[in-house]
Order: structure tokens, then sequence, then C-alpha cells
């Protein structure tokens, strides 16, 4: 794994774009004829939701990667995204439960999207668990592939029996629909949070590259350490 | 074939013998059902209502003991890598035992059916079509659950592993299942039984394929 | 204009702080991690 700085480069540049898409999208956008102020969460909400489920599909290919062609590179990374996807999930619907209470008046409505990043949040929590109790690194990297593969194929499932559960109760439109939002703020924020989890994901696949390899690097003897003068 | 069948019979046999622990996994189940109705209230409307959802929680609880045992013995015996060696497919390896835990969750199910009748007032006419849900809802438990069993197994923390992978992944196959049987006790108006039982054997076909795919790389050494 | 809903003011605050606090603090441990984390070739 590389040692560049082009990662913190671009989460630096995700930063910044985030803060002008905020800045713009909560005092200079338009409000919303029926949703007033609260339409303003949309702009971090959406670009969160855009790249979770970004970040997850990254990390379904890492998987699918890791169990074809195998090396460390692409379980490291399969690590970060993991991690990083579980950040955003949790992001998701925390941001959701707070546009839902004053719009519906709950903390949570049940949502199809929203009930399915939930139940993708616990799915790859618990993939991350997995990863820690496992000790062999080559288990552990083929185990947490085929969790991830596993969980990912049931996206598509969990959505549509909850969209179906749902629909027998609730008719409210989803919050993702933005039509009457300004685009603007939208975009900068999704490209700023895209930035930022690019550069985030390759750091943290440093991380886990470093550990795997300290993992499995011979102890240096004490003797050696002390003459080289390494301690 | 013959793999396969084999991995079945060896695997219906050791169920057998150890049918003293599928007895405790039922009471589990049964105690669990009795729980549920002290969490709700003696409030017969409301207990009808939710049976189909008790039901298969309940299930699903028990699911867990029970295929958290399924590859006890092959651990515990150092059995699998003996199984490994053997010229049999891996995959035949895991049909049968995931077949094997089917059938067992079928009658853990059928099992608790009276159960809910007599403490939820749940009944239904429609028997065939009760356990054909029943059996489906049990192959998608087992899909994955078999997998994950074979994983877990392995390693500590086991027991809090299996479920905690197991429960998210199953929620459209729940879903369907607890959709379907309440639509047979309490009545299915609009006809929508046969789009979730659509959905319960999608969710089956699915994992019954990918994990039977995947289950040689999660046991190779 | 008045919209149906008023105000809310207090909730898109909330999540605006939630989600930097999120997003700052997940940058930061990542980066704080990875410069802990033992390198195997320093033998430290």
């Amino acid at each position: 794994m590389g040692n560049s700085r082009w990662p913190f480069v671009t989460a630096g540049l995700g930063l910044a774009l985030l803060v002008w898409g905020s800045v713009w999208g909560l005092f200079y956008a338009p409000r919303e004829v029926y949703m007033g102020d609260v339409q303003r969460i949309m702009y971090v909400h959406v670009p969160t939701a855009w790249n979770a489920m970004l970040v997850l599909t990254f990390a379904f290919a890492c998987a699918v990667l890791s169990l074809l062609r195998g090396g460390w590179g692409w379980d490291a990374r399969l690590e970060a995204a993991v991690e990083g996807g579980v950040v955003l999930s949790a992001l998701l619907c925390t941001q959701g439960s707070i546009w839902a209470r004053p719009t519906w008046g709950v903390w949570w409505d049940w949502d199809p999207r929203l009930t399915t990043t939930a139940v993708l949040l616990f799915a790859f929590a618990g993939i991350l668990a997995l990863r820690g109790f496992v000790d062999d690194p080559v288990k552990r990297a083929v185990w947490t592939a085929v969790a991830v593969v596993i969980a990912y194929v049931d996206v598509p499932l969990v959505y549509f029996s909850v969209r179906w559960w749902n629909s027998l109760h609730q008719l409210q439109s989803t919050p993702e629909t933005v039509s009457r939002a300004f685009h603007w703020p939208l975009r900068i924020n999704a490209f700023g949070v895209l930035f930022l989890m690019i550069g985030l994901v390759e750091l943290r696949a440093r991380l886990a590259w470093q550990r795997r390899a300290a993992e499995s690097a011979p102890p240096l003897p004490s003797g050696v350490a002390v003459a080289t003068g390494r301690l | 074939m013959s793999g396969f069948l084999a991995a079945l019979r060896k695997d219906l046999l050791l169920q057998w013998r150890t049918r003293a622990q599928f007895v405790a996994v039922f009471v589990f189940g049964a105690t669990a059902l009795l729980l549920f109705s002290f969490a709700i209230g003696p409030d017969a409307a409301a207990l009808r209502q939710h049976s189909a959802g008790f039901l298969w929680l309940g299930l699903l609880l028990s699911s867990t003991l029970a295929l958290a045992d399924s590859f006890e013995s092959e651990v515990q015996h150092r059995a699998l890598e003996g199984l490994l060696l053997l010229p049999a497919d891996p995959r035949a390896l895991y049909y049968g035992k995931a077949l094997a835990n089917v059938l067992q969750l079928t009658v853990l199910g059928v099992g608790l059916v009276p159960v809910i009748v007599v403490l939820y007032d749940a009944f239904t006419a429609r028997i065939p079509a009760l356990l054909a849900i029943i059996v489906l809802g049990a192959a998608g438990l087992s899909a994955p659950g078999t997998l994950y069993s074979a994983m877990t197994a392995q390693m500590r923390a086991r027991n809090t592993l299996l479920p905690l992978l197991l429960f998210p992944l199953v929620v459209p196959a729940l879903l369907a299942a607890v959709k379907s049987t309440s639509l047979l006790i309490l009545g299915d108006p609009m006809g929508q039984l046969t789009s979730w039982v659509a959905l319960l054997v999608a969710f089956d076909a699915v994992y019954w394929s990918l994990c039977g795919l995947v289950f040689e790389r999660v046991v190779e050494d | 204009m008045r919209g149906v809903i008023e105000g809310g003011w207090e909730f898109v605050i909330a999540a605006y702080v939630i989600t930097a606090v999120v997003l700052l603090g997940y940058a930061f441990s990542v980066c704080w991690r990875l410069w802990k984390a033992p390198r195997h070739d320093a033998g430290r």
C-alpha cells in the first residue's frame, strides 16, 4: 500500500466542498413550499444516502475480487469499505430519524429505504464484529468476503419486502424526491462526501494493511533491537 | 448425488441421536411463545392479530440453538477435516446438512403451531398451505444459517455471532413468512398470499444457490 | 411564504451538526489510528 499524500488531499477537498454545499443549502437555498426549512436536511441526507450505497457497493466489489483474485490489498480495502459503510449507514439512519420527527411526528416512519439501511447497518456491523473474532488472517479475509457478498445480495430482497410490507399501511412519499429543491447544494455535498470517503477509505485500507503486516511480522529479538539502536 | 445422500443420511442420523437436545430446543421455543403473550398482555384480539409474528420469532430464536448445534459434532471430533478429505464434493456436504436442518426446523415449526392455537387462538383450516409456508420459511433460515454455522463453529463467541450475522440477513424471509402465515390465520381478502410466497421462494432460490457455491471456501483450510 | 411545516430549525441544525461531528470524527479517527499503527519495518 502506498504512502503518498493523495488521500489527504482528496479528503480535504471533500470537506471543503461539504462546507460550501452546506452553507449554501442552509442559508442561501430557497425555502421549500410545503416542507419549509426542514427540507434543508435533504442537502446532507441525500448525499449521505448516495455515498452509503456507493461505499457498500465498493465493499461488495472488493469482496468479489478478494475471493476471486486473493491478495491482501483487496482484503484491506474491504475492511475499510465495510467500516466506512457502517459509519455512513448509521449517520443516514440518524438523519432520517431527525427528518421524520418534524415531518411525520414520529422518530421512525418505516420508510423502505431507511428501514433497508437500518437492516444493512446491522448486517455490516455484524460483519465487522465477525472480523474482530477471527484470528487467522486467511480465514478472516475469506469469511468477511463471503459474508459481504451474502449481505449485499440481500439488499434488493430486503428493500422489496419492506416496501411491500409497508405499502399496505402508509403512503407517504419518500424523502429522496427533491424535485422542488435547489440542485446545486445537493450536488456539491454529494461530491463532498464522495471525495471525503474516497480519501478516508484509502487511508483506512492502509491502516488495515499495516495492521495485518504487523500481525504476521516475526518479532525482533530484543538484543538485536537494542544493538541496532532501534530501541 | 450419492455424496449428497450420504451427507443427508449422516446428518439425519446425527439429529436422531441427539433428539433429546431437539426436545429442549422445542421447549425453549414454546416458552418464548408464552413470554410473548406476557409481553402483550391478555388481550385475546391483539394476541391473535400478532400470532403469526410470534410463531416466526419463536422459530427464529429456536433456530439459533438448533443451527449452532448442527456443526457441533464435526468440530468437536475434528470430523470436518476428515469429511473434506473424502472425494465427495463439499457442496454435497453443505446441501445434506442444510436439508437436514430444514427438516429439523420444519418439525420445530409444526410442533409450535398447536402452541399458538392454544395460546393465541390462532387457527387456520388451510393446513397444507401452512405446512408449505413453514417448510419454505425453514428453508430460508436454514440456507444462510447452515453456512454461518459452519463458519462460527470454528471460532470463539460462536453463540453470539451466529444470530448477529443471521438475523439481519433473513429479514425478507421473516417478513414474507410472517405475512403469509398471518394471511392464513386472519384471512386474505385481497389475495396477497401468492405474492408473499413468491418472495419467500425467491429468497430461498437465491440463498440455496449462493451459499452452496461459497461453502467450499468457508470450510477450506 | 408560509409552508405547511413551520420552523423546525432545531432539527435542521441537529442534522447538520451530527453529520459534521460524525464525518469529522471518523476522519480524525482514521488519521489518528493510522498515525498510531505499528509499523512492521521499524521494529518499534
